[in-house]
């Protein structure tokens, strides 16, 4: 069980309030109509499964209400850090 | 046997205690565990192996028992399972053994076969064979593990949360200075202190009992400690008979506190915990877990009475116990001569004999030759003589040739009536590696240590390889110096100078096994679990290299002690045998729990009324009252049917289908989720998650929605009502309302941000009652006043505000039956005034309430499909024939609307929901039954099934591959009877509407 810090309530959280909400960073192809179906597929199935530091959604289910991003070691589950969206775009934006 | 002149710190020789041990009675004294009270009374036999039904006795005193299974008291307090070295005693304790050792055994009888059972037998011999199902129950049998409980635990069981800033785990020598230092060095920091013993000191009492400086400090540390304790419960917390099972991440710490007492069990208060579960998030930890013995290899190491040398010690200096009059004491280090001592000052007989040919230490050692005791060196016990006690053992002598460890020489016997064994420490690194730590295998201590450096814990005694207690305690120092330094209270760290020989203190030899007994049988590594040397060979011959796998083929260590005791010697003679340094064969990977732990104690107070939570809906009390019996639908209880008296759930469904079909019907709705959609972009907000258009929607109207996800599957349906352009109310399926709320949140939040709309759960802010059948719309002109009923100024899919007997009610002409039907929709705490005054006034129309039940049987007549009943999540809106409520023109490009042109989603043959009538009009097809072709292959499966009162005859809908191509032809349906066997139902594949296909009914007959 992961203590989690909700960026919107200010308090660290045990997880049983929190739901994820799967990798971040995946945005909605804007023209969905003019993407091929593979693009499309990529977009709706497949993630990174990434083995390392992680960026994902979480939510505040019991709580707040609010997504917001954390960077957590997948090996670890070390959370390096949380963000509220909009923060950030994607791992590289500061 | 006791010993008459005995003082202990453990015992109270003055209450006695009576206690039950198969069907026998003992006395034993207050502060005895189970083992020490039976061991007192020369009560050996504990149970029968795993395997060969071998009569077995305890070989340790603590949590590391491998052999000591016992099921605690009957009934509702039954028990299975514990180590009888766990089980503090109590006044009319009462237990069994797991695995009765006086019992006729039929693994006994076939000892000369044992030798034809080798690792994998079962496997080889009956599940290769196919025949286990036929032999299973025997076999489990004689499992060696207790009967599982058949009565409901009577215990209570609690779970307590800790925020500490330092939890010490272990409160030996390390553990307490550890503590102290801590609370000594600061002013407010928390420290949780965890100890599995009832009193502290760990093994203090054992290998330093007659070193007069180390019982002072131990004396001088306890009251300091218990002086913080005094203070501020808030400041330090001690936990004893707590054990810490496991270590999760973040320093999330499990602990099960047991507290086992006379009081516990009969006591009046029957609220009080029989064990707490603690839960702990620690910012730093240390740990002092200190070290298990391991115990020497020869044949038949599985004697009674043949037990680890630390535990013999324990048991004389804690209990005042030794089960031998005349004792060998066989090991590879310097342990093996204080444990001579700490014997023959208590006048007991005993010969050591040390592997190793070197001295051993020189102080005890002149003590020993001073006081006559034989001391034998270069010399390996081959086997233990007895049939079931230990009589005496063969010797010979070893060295260490070019190739390996050997035994030459003639074999001498020494007789004994009881073997103390000591092969070095395993240091208890089970927590560390809990949570991903990794080990090392250290030359000097010849153990797997805990690595180094981790965030957030520090590893100090025994467990980080100390042997002194001087070193244990100035080890701990130094480390609680790093832990406040880490948390930010000391700048500057005092480090204090540890010994030359910190882990070189028992001056362990090199791990071997010499070959001549290696290949012997009954060298048992895992005695639960009667795993030999050979088992370990056979699987390596087998071609098993890793370790992991290698205790996969053998079930080394899967028992209940996890292989405390002999894991480490199995990974050693593997290693032996692959020619592989011990370094780089690794240990198995250790998992949580350290220790069994109750499954009451995991659920603690989260049983019964509190093991979920549970809905009613505020005219709950009604239905009650009115005889219903209810069906449990997502959290909510919802009235499944109103039997009258003497009427079953056919006869009942029957006549409320027919009410609301001719007459007049009600129904409580109000656990349907609603959601309040507000803002300038509500409207956009629904076009984008529903598959319909929403733009044109009038206050004053509703409309039907069907909710996809992006794969394109269906995932919600309901009805939503234009308040105002900035303002809907949507409903959803009454399961699903907390997952469409989150996830609609999510779209809003993570993807369109831009627009300004608001969401919020008013399911428990509204109740609804609904009003069904032909006579609704005469009963509503009854019941309220301002609004206009007829049918050409309130349309069906409209909704009006009015005042409903006197409370202010959206009424919305929605129907989930075709009948003509209103919805009203009023504030929560006045739900059961509207369904109490809709009741009296639909009287003359005789009103019939009617279930969950009932309304499947309408909606199904009408062919409306329930999400998640007729959709499971791959079916998109052309597979249920819906393809009418995909908007073309929206544009945006709706949630789910992109994967509807995957070719995927295209095929022909994908399940498509489609009706089905049985050519025998009587026959209700069970739901769940599958629809095969003339090749008997299976196309598909019946979603929905009823028998349809109004249609007098059954219904049924169906997923069926390519369906909606087959509407007419006729399919079997095959089903599995009880008595008859297998039966087939030929049926007709038609459309899912079975009743008012025009829809002439919504509107009714006024």
């Amino acid at each position: 069980m992961l203590l989690i810090h909700c960026p919107y309530c200010k308090e660290s959280r045990d997880q049983s309030e929190f739901s994820p909400a799967g990798e971040a960073f995946i945005a909605r192809p804007k023209n969905p109509e003019g993407i091929s179906d593979d693009e499309w597929a990529d977009y709706v199935f497949y993630r990174t499964n990434h083995k390392g530091n992680h960026w994902e959604q979480w939510v505040h289910a019991n709580g707040c209400r609010k997504y917001f991003l954390v960077e957590r070691s997948t090996i670890s589950h070390q959370i390096l850090q949380v963000a509220p969206f909009g923060a950030r775009n994607s791992e590289t934006e500061l | 046997m006791r010993l008459a002149q005995h003082s202990s710190h453990q015992v109270n020789y003055s209450k006695s205690l009576n206690f039950i041990f198969n069907n026998k009675r003992y006395k034993g004294y207050e502060g005895d565990t189970l083992a020490s009270a039976l061991l007192a009374n020369d009560a050996l036999l504990f149970t029968r192996s795993f395997k060969y039904g071998r009569k077995r006795g305890l070989i340790a005193a603590g949590v590391e028992e491998p052999n000591a299974l016992v099921s605690l008291e009957i009934g509702g307090r039954y028990t299975p399972n514990l180590k009888a070295t766990e089980i503090t005693l109590y006044d009319g304790l009462s237990a069994v053994s797991a695995s009765n050792p006086n019992a006729f055994d039929m693994r006994a009888f076939i000892k000369p076969l044992h030798r034809f059972m080798p690792a994998g037998f079962y496997y080889k011999t009956f599940i290769k064979q196919k025949v286990w199902a036929k032999v299973e129950d025997s076999i489990r049998a004689f499992s060696g593990f207790s009967k599982a409980p058949t009565e409901e635990d009577v215990d209570v069981y609690d779970h307590i949360f800790h925020h500490a800033e330092v939890v010490v785990i272990g409160g030996g020598a390390a553990g307490i200075s550890a503590a102290l230092e801590v609370l000594n060095n600061s002013q407010k920091e928390r420290v949780i202190l965890v100890d599995e013993r009832s009193q502290l000191g760990g093994e203090l009492f054992n290998e330093f009992s007659s070193d007069e400086a180390a019982m002072k400090w131990h004396k001088d540390s306890i009251n300091r400690l218990l002086s913080f304790a005094n203070e501020s419960s808030e400041r330090f917390t001690l936990l004893t008979q707590s054990t810490a099972y496991a270590w999760h991440d973040q320093n999330f710490i499990e602990v099960l506190e047991t507290i086992t007492t006379a009081e516990s069990l009969t006591s009046s208060e029957p609220e009080k915990a029989r064990k707490i579960v603690h839960r702990i998030r620690a910012k730093e930890v240390i740990l002092a877990t200190g070290a298990h013995e391991r115990p020497m290899l020869f044949q038949a190491n599985d004697l009674t009475n043949i037990m680890l040398s630390q535990s013999v010690r324990r048991y004389l200096h804690e209990y005042g116990v030794i089960s031998g009059k005349k004792v060998v004491i066989y090991g590879n280090n310097d342990s093996i001569y204080s444990t001579a001592r700490d014997l023959y000052v208590n006048d007991i007989e005993c010969i050591v004999v040390d592997v190793r040919s070197s001295e051993g230490p020189i102080e005890i050692g002149a003590e020993l030759k001073h006081s006559g005791v034989k001391v034998l060196q270069g010399y390996s016990i081959v086997k233990a003589l007895g049939s079931h006690r230990i009589k005496g053992v063969e010797i010979k002598q070893t060295k260490l040739q070019d190739n390996g460890w050997h035994v030459f020489g003639d074999t001498q016997t020494l007789s004994c009536d009881l073997l103390a064994t000591s092969g070095g420490f395993n240091p208890v690194v089970h927590l560390d590696c809990h949570n991903g730590a990794k080990t090392y295998f250290d030359e000097v201590s010849q153990s797997f240590l805990p690595q180094q450096e981790r965030d957030n814990r520090e590893v100090c005694g025994a467990v980080a390889g100390a042997g002194a207690w001087q070193d244990a305690i100035i080890d701990a120092k130094n480390k609680a110096q790093f832990t406040l330094n880490a948390l930010g209270v000391v700048s500057k760290l005092k480090q204090e100078i540890l010994s030359e020989n910190y882990s070189n203190y028992f001056n362990i030899s090199q791990f071997f096994t010499p070959k001549e007994i290696m290949n012997m049988p009954k060298v048992f590594l895992d005695l639960q679990n009667d795993v030999t040397t050979l088992d370990v060979a056979l699987s390596i011959r087998e071609g098993y290299r890793s370790i992991e796998h290698i205790k996969r083929y053998t079930a080394m260590g899967f028992g209940t002690d996890q292989g405390k005791t002999g894991n480490i010697n199995g990974i050693a003679v593997a290693a032996e045998l692959l020619k592989t340094p011990l370094s780089a064969l690794g240990t198995t990977t250790f998992r949580p729990a350290y220790t069994g732990v109750d499954f009451g104690a995991m659920a603690g107070r989260e049983i019964g009324d509190f093991f979920d939570p549970q809905r009613y809906t505020t005219i709950h009390d009604s239905h009650v009252a009115s005889g219903a019996e209810f069906e449990v639908v997502g959290q909510w209880h919802r009235p499944w049917y109103y039997p009258k008296t003497g009427e079953n759930m056919h006869q009942a469904v029957h006549r409320e289908c027919l009410a609301a079909r001719t007459s007049l019907g009600m129904m409580d709705a109000s656990t349907l989720g609603k959601i309040d959609v507000q803002g300038s972009d509500a409207r956009e907000f629904l076009s984008r998650v529903y598959t319909n258009a929403w733009m044109k929607l009038a206050p004053g109207s509703c409309r039907y929605g069907l909710m996809c996800n992006e794969k394109g599957m269906i995932i919600d349906d309901g009805v939503s009502a234009c308040i105002n352009d900035n303002h809907f109310i949507m409903t959803t399926t009454t399961g699903g309302a907390a997952s469409v709320y989150s996830a609609l949140e999510m779209w809003l939040q993570t993807e369109w941000s831009d627009l300004d709309v608001h969401l919020n759960s008013i399911t428990d802010q509204y109740s609804t009652v609904a009003v069904v059948g032909p006579n609704a719309r005469k009963l509503m002109k009854l019941l309220c006043q301002d609004v206009d009923f007829e049918r050409k100024n309130f349309k069906f899919m409209q909704w009006r505000q009015g005042m409903v007997c006197g409370v202010d009610a959206r009424i919305m002409r929605i129907s989930f039956s075709g009948e003509l039907a209103y919805e009203i929709n009023v504030e929560a705490n006045y739900g059961r005034y509207i369904w109490d005054q809709v009741a009296i006034a639909g009287e003359k129309w005789n009103i019939t309430p009617y279930g969950t039940e009932s309304m499947h049987v309408l909606r199904a007549e009408k062919g409306y499909i329930i999400v998640g009943q007729d959709t499971d999540g791959s079916m998109t809106p052309m597979d249920v024939n819906m393809s009418w409520i995909l908007a073309k023109d929206k544009p945006y490009s709706y949630v789910g609307r992109r994967s509807f042109s995957i070719s995927a989603l295209r095929t022909e043959d994908r399940l498509q929901l489609v009706g089905l009538l049985t050519k025998d009009s009587s026959t209700v097809i069970p739901e769940g039954a599958h629809v095969i072709d003339n090749k008997a292959k299976s196309i598909g499966y019946v979603t929905s099934s009823y028998f349809s009162p109004i249609l007098d005859r059954s219904i049924a809908m169906a997923q069926i591959q390519g369906g909606l191509a087959k509407i007419d032809e006729t399919v079997l349906v095959k089903i599995v009877q009880k008595k008859q066997g297998l039966k087939e139902i030929p049926c007709e594949i038609s459309s899912s509407v079975f009743y008012d296909i025009e829809g002439e009914k919504v509107d009714g007959n006024d």
